[in-house]
């Protein structure tokens, strides 16, 4: 008997996978242009300035890619833990709880010189992974909805860090709702002047290899899939259950932690009021675009980057308000949640 | 002549998989007719059936209903032509009325937007009469039995005027009294008129029911043929492309010392008195096949519980060789221990979907596969290859595992359960839902394990399966074990003498 059997191709596989988020993508920009021509007197020098200002300058290219950082380090943790079947929605108290930790533990280190900065960064991601994986420990025990827990503990942090950084912490020589300054041992090196970029930039490389080899190359990484899979044949393979409800929402905790402390170190050297918001959020949003695939963050992120970029310069050059980037970025979040866009390019599943 | 449906060189293959599921498949059927479509898992019968009521879209081909070219493209465009399907899994609203159930979507309303229940009810008990049915049309589907709620759906057809009736392996959940009255129903159905297309492998039923039977193997129709033309062995042969063999058993060689034992397990469910498990003593020796049986709800599932680690005991506790893995209050720990285990519950279970046959293969034995630092990828994809080749498995190692056939998917969880095996292995409802031509490599395969000294405790609901394999053989019925039987009282033994001990009627060498 004659059967045609193709293999199995995994790059055509790959191909076909992104055209979905390729459309959300196109969607979403095509939003903005003709949202350019409602908003705007000048829509042809907004929609120019949007998608050339990022390329402008060094200095525009640089901030973009800084901007990105944080993104790339935070979608990593919620990629992690999302994996593991757990959602973490509380990237923004995680994220400001980790700046202000190492913060205040770079300041009082001062004295012990790089062992100070490491160790400050290593206090800021367990402060961070402590109050996420606290949230995996309500699972494990009392089957506590995750979703709820890490967003309501997120929000109390934040008002916690608001207080100590306008008491017990506040600067008393600068106007603004800020801590001291780091000390200059803890500031990182600038690798694109005058832009803020940053050597943050290899920390966030070293944490998608790092990532990825956790996720696809380690017994823990194939573990955690095969949990977050499917919980009830985890179980039938040994799996622990507690471990992988746990561990994942630490990781994720202390990745949005370490992003935090990276944001302070690289580029605002303390911790300002309200520096962070809406980090926590865009760091899941890439999570999301990327699909839960450490590679994938960083153009996610790049993309994130690029329309927080463009807003600003259309913003500079054209008479738009920087909200544009908010409307673009909420597109493609919204968007993004649709799996039938997403699997667009991979024909129907089988019924 | 006159053909309600004609189905001409359809062929449909599955992208994701690059699986032609059908390939030039031609289908005829007459008025009034009992057609039954036969052949082995993952032979493409359920797919050829789906894309007639437009589930699924085909590649080519052409599909002619009363001499007219139609394009069938959802259930809806299907269902106006008088096509109607009734799946392996039913698709009710639990908590709705039979009338309810029957009329949704297509309900009587007073002034078109109020639910008229007494014109609906009447209508449906109308109907039901007309049948011969015997439920009843406000009793509520939850309390229903399957065959009963199978009634159910195949009103819901009738509801729509349906002429055509596919059913998919209606058999496979009901009881024989439960298949009997079915086929009174088909009977009376295809009196009137009605084509009906029955799914199945089943082959004394097609016998029984049948007018034709057409026969697919690996996607193509392989024949049609008049079934009082053609006898039982004529149409196995067909669907499994070769003859049956008998199993050959060596002569039993049981080891000393029990491998498994259970000791007075018992489970209590919470507020009740009646045990779900009562004082179960299992000892299980290498070499041995040990079968338990019961009908469902009867302590079996129980079993299969608490040996998962599922469910914690209330009371006794569960050994292997000297390690005790669970006393009263606690879980077996057999999981994290690796014993190899066959669930019955292969689907959500023994597999994950989501992930590869290479990852599901891996799965229970991963310390192998990955050193202190990495991944051995290229262990992994010969590990696979190799059991694929070995039990003739129809998958790629990167495939997703749930692209496959619930045959295939079976044969990668006894691959991968098999292949760790050190002197035991529990199966439950090993063959449930497989074709002949699996059943009988699985049987085979377990049969060779014991020969190898290997203990098998074999949970099953299968009489046929349980009688040609086990050496000994323990009856549940209510929580209990009510009978034993040694290897020189199990060939003689018949299904029907076993009919009282599972009913709980009578009980027989306890005393051991």
């Amino acid at each position: 008997m004659k059967r045609k059997i193709e293999r199995f191709n995994p790059f055509v596989y790959m191909i076909r996978s992104l055209f979905g988020m390729f459309i959300i993508v196109m969607i979403s920009l095509i939003s903005l242009i003709l949202l350019s021509y409602f908003l705007s007197a000048t829509p042809k020098r907004t929609i120019y300035y949007f998608f050339s200002g990022p390329f402008s300058s060094l200095y525009a290219f640089g901030n973009m890619i800084n901007d990105a950082i944080p993104l790339i380090i935070g979608g990593l943790g919620v990629s992690l833990a999302f994996r593991a079947g757990n959602m973490n929605i509380g990237g923004e108290g995680q994220v400001y709880t980790g700046a202000l930790i190492a913060t205040i533990v770079a300041i009082a280190l001062e004295g012990f010189g790089e062992i100070g900065v490491v160790l400050s960064i290593f206090l800021a991601m367990a402060a961070s992974g402590l109050l996420a994986g606290f949230s995996g420990y309500l699972k494990a025990k009392w089957n506590t909805n995750e979703l709820i827990t890490t967003f309501l503990v997120s929000n109390a942090m934040i008002l916690i860090v608001n207080y100590l950084i306008s008491g017990p912490f506040v600067d008393p020589l600068t106007n603004l709702i800020s801590t001291r300054q780091i000390p200059e041992v803890a500031e990182l090196t600038l690798v694109l002047p005058p832009s803020n970029l940053n050597t943050s930039l290899v920390t966030a490389l070293a944490a998608v290899f790092i990532i990825h080899a956790l996720m696809y190359r380690s017994k823990t990484g194939f573990e955690l899939r095969m949990y977050g899979n499917n919980n009830k044949f985890a179980m039938y393979a040994g799996i622990s259950h507690t471990y992988y409800q746990i561990m994942p929402m630490f990781v994720s905790g202390a990745m949005y932690g370490l992003s935090g402390a990276m944001a302070i170190f690289g580029t605002y050297h303390a911790v300002i009021k309200e520096f962070s918001v809406g980090l926590g959020w865009n760091a899941l949003a890439v999570a999301l675009i990327a699909r839960y695939r450490p590679f994938a963050v960083i153009p996610a992120a790049l993309f994130f980057a690029y329309i927080d970029s463009g807003a600003h310069s259309a913003m500079l050059y054209s008479d738009v308000t920087f909200e544009l980037s908010s409307i673009v970025q909420a597109t493609v979040f919204f968007l993004v949640s649709s799996v039938t866009l997403q699997r667009l390019g991979l024909g129907k599943r089988r019924v | 002549m006159s053909h309600v449906l004609e189905m001409i060189d359809v062929t449909k293959m599955y992208q994701e998989t690059q699986r032609i599921a059908n390939h030039k498949v031609n289908l005829e059927l007459n008025r009034g007719e009992i057609l039954s479509l036969a052949g082995e898992n993952g032979a493409g019968k359920t797919t050829l059936m789906k894309i007639l009521y437009g589930l699924i879209p085909f590649d080519e081909g052409t599909i002619i209903i009363d001499g007219k070219k139609q394009n069938i493209k959802n259930p809806i465009a299907a269902q106006r032509l008088g096509i109607g399907m009734v799946h392996q899994h039913f698709m009710l609203v639990d908590e709705f009325s039979v009338a309810q159930n029957v009329v949704l979507g297509n309900e009587i309303t007073t002034k078109g937007l109020f639910y008229d229940s007494k014109k609906n009810n009447k209508r449906v008990a109308q109907l039901i009469d007309e049948h011969n049915f015997t439920i009843h049309a406000e009793d509520k589907v939850a309390r229903l039995s399957v065959g009963e709620k199978q009634q159910v759906e195949i009103l819901k057809m009738l509801y729509r005027d349906i002429r055509i009736l596919i059913l998919d392996e209606p058999t496979a959940t009901l009881t024989i009294q439960e298949i009997t009255s079915l086929f009174a129903n088909l009977r009376r159905l295809k009196k009137r008129g009605v084509s009906i297309i029955l799914i199945t492998h089943k082959i004394h039923e097609i016998k029984e029911i049948s007018d034709r039977v057409c026969i697919m193997r690996a996607g193509e129709m392989i024949g049609c043929y008049e079934t009082r033309n053609v006898d039982e062995s004529f149409i196995s042969k067909i669907m499994m492309g070769d003859m049956r063999t008998k199993i050959e058993k060596s002569p039993l060689k049981r080891s000393r010392e029990a491998i498994l034992s259970l000791k007075s397990v018992t489970v209590m469910r919470r507020h009740q008195t009646q045990p779900l498990l009562d004082d179960i003593n299992i000892e299980l020796f290498g070499g041995e096949i040990l079968g338990c049986a019961g009908i469902s709800g009867n302590g079996l599932g129980q079993l299969e519980s608490i040996l998962l680690g599922a469910l914690p005991l209330s009371k006794g506790e569960i050994t292997y060789h000297d390690e005790l893995l669970s006393t009263t209050h606690q879980r077996a720990t057999t999981r994290k221990l690796g014993l190899p285990f066959v669930p019955s519950d292969r689907l959500y279970i023994g597999s994950s979907l989501e992930a590869t046959v290479s990852e599901n293969m891996i799965a229970t034995s991963r310390e192998n596969f990955f050193p202190p630092f990495g991944i051995q990828k290229k262990k992994i994809y010969q590990h696979t290859s190799s059991l694929i080749k070995d039990y003739d498995i129809k998958a790629t190692p990167h495939q997703l595992i749930g692209t496959l056939s619930g045959g295939n998917i079976q044969k990668v969880i006894l691959a991968r359960e098999i292949e760790k095996i050190k002197d035991l292995i529990i199966c439950s409802e090993v063959t449930w839902g497989l074709d002949v031509g699996s059943a009988l490599f699985v049987h085979k395969k377990i049969v060779e394990l014991r020969n190898t000294g290997v203990g098998v405790l074999l949970l099953s609901s299968n009489l046929d399966e349980i009688l040609s394999l086990s050496d000994r053989l323990l009856i549940f019925s209510r929580g209990s074990i009510v009978a034993h039987f040694n290897e020189t009282e199990i060939p003689h033994l018949t299904k029907e003498q076993l009919g009282p001990y599972l009913l709980g009627k009578a009980t027989k060498g306890l005393n051991r």
